[in-house]
């Protein structure tokens, strides 16, 4: 390092001074670590996880206009999950199907978890999902797998 | 283990290992293990968030994920020690997706102005002690107003270096997608534009 002393220790002065104004005025909310805390009790651990192989919202390319949808592909081992988010007001409209295409029992995770049974070939609505982070359990025979979650 | 109760005092690097051990622990299924892994990297996440500078709802929700990502992933991250560039890099990937959406992205951030408040019994101590404190919270005040004058690299970058405990250069690397070779010379300039602002 090129510094000399006075100013390293300066700097590690100032740090600290912003560090305290950050704490004041700009500090984690409370209620964020409540639901951050909160988590582990909604955790998966039984479930298999499918991720996140593909998302229009990814990408330099990605443009999405007020009126165009957001879509999501999640894969996991034995099924995965196409979704189509779009908004409707202030909350989101949810379309999806289930791959490959079965009958399947679906449920949008959450504090009151909603579930939707599919069609014969996966696919189903969803209305009035709150905006923030979203992720799908899905029971097709005996596979049950959750989505990787997502901000929509 | 003990935890230091007066952060600004200490300039040390965040516990690595013991990071790394809380994080095990929660992946036991020790739930007080997790609240304690929230408690310590909240204030990383919460930095890197912040220095994309999304509206607050936008940062609420890319928060949220955030730890709910890691909730569901923690049997399968095979680093517990770099648990914290884990969730630095996924709040930073959360938050370039969220702004890709056209949604707004704030300006400034405006600091309210406190009133200082009444004390009704008021032996000589109390005041003078209330005074240094508000001497000091104005002084933090001004270090941040003139923070919010910095440039945008320079805020962005700081934002994250603020966090607290100090997030190492390899977490902040991973907040902001840049090298960690860049962190030092980036820092001293910033710094040293503030330092300028505030004289």
């Amino acid at each position: 390092m090129t510094c000399v002393n006075g100013d390293v220790d300066d700097d590690a002065e100032l740090e600290g001074a912003l560090r305290r104004a950050a704490e004041l005025l700009d500090p984690v909310p409370a209620a964020l670590v409540e639901v951050a805390v909160e988590a582990f009790r909604f955790r998966t651990v039984d479930a298999e996880l499918a991720e996140l192989t593909f998302d229009s919202m990814a990408g330099t390319a990605a443009v999405r206009g007020p009126a165009q949808a957001r879509v999501l592909g999640f894969g996991g081992q034995a099924a995965g999950l196409d979704l189509e988010i779009t908004a409707a007001g202030p909350s989101r409209r949810v379309i999806g199907q289930v791959t490959p295409p079965a009958h399947a029992v679906v449920e949008v995770r959450g504090h009151t978890p909603v579930s939707v049974t599919t069609d014969a070939l996966g696919r189903f609505i969803v209305d009035r999902v709150p905006p923030g982070p979203l992720s799908l359990r899905c029971r097709v025979g005996d596979v049950v797998f959750t989505t990787e979650w997502v901000t929509v | 283990m003990t935890i230091p109760d007066a952060p600004d005092v200490r300039a040390c690097r965040v516990d690595i290992d013991s990071t790394g051990a809380l994080f095990q622990a929660a992946a036991k299924g020790d739930a007080a293990a997790w609240e304690a892994l929230v408690g310590r990297l909240s204030p990383l996440v919460w930095s890197v968030v912040r220095s994309h500078r999304l509206i607050d709802a936008d940062a609420h929700e890319v928060f949220q994920t955030t730890w709910f990502r890691l909730a569901d992933n923690l049997t399968r991250i095979r680093e517990p020690d770099k648990v914290g560039s884990w969730l630095a890099s996924t709040a930073r990937h959360e938050c370039l997706k969220v702004i890709r959406g056209s949604r707004r992205v704030v300006p400034t951030s405006d600091v309210d102005v406190l009133s200082p408040e009444a004390d009704d019994r008021s032996p000589e101590q109390a005041v003078l002690d209330a005074e240094e404190a508000a001497g000091q919270e104005a002084a933090l005040r001004r270090v941040w107003q003139a923070y919010e004058q910095l440039s945008d690299n320079c805020r962005r970058l700081l934002r994250v270096l603020m966090a607290s405990p100090p997030p190492s250069y390899a977490e902040i690397a991973a907040g902001l997608g840049i090298a960690i070779g860049s962190i030092g010379p980036t820092r001293g300039r910033c710094l040293g534009h503030l330092r300028r602002l505030l004289t």
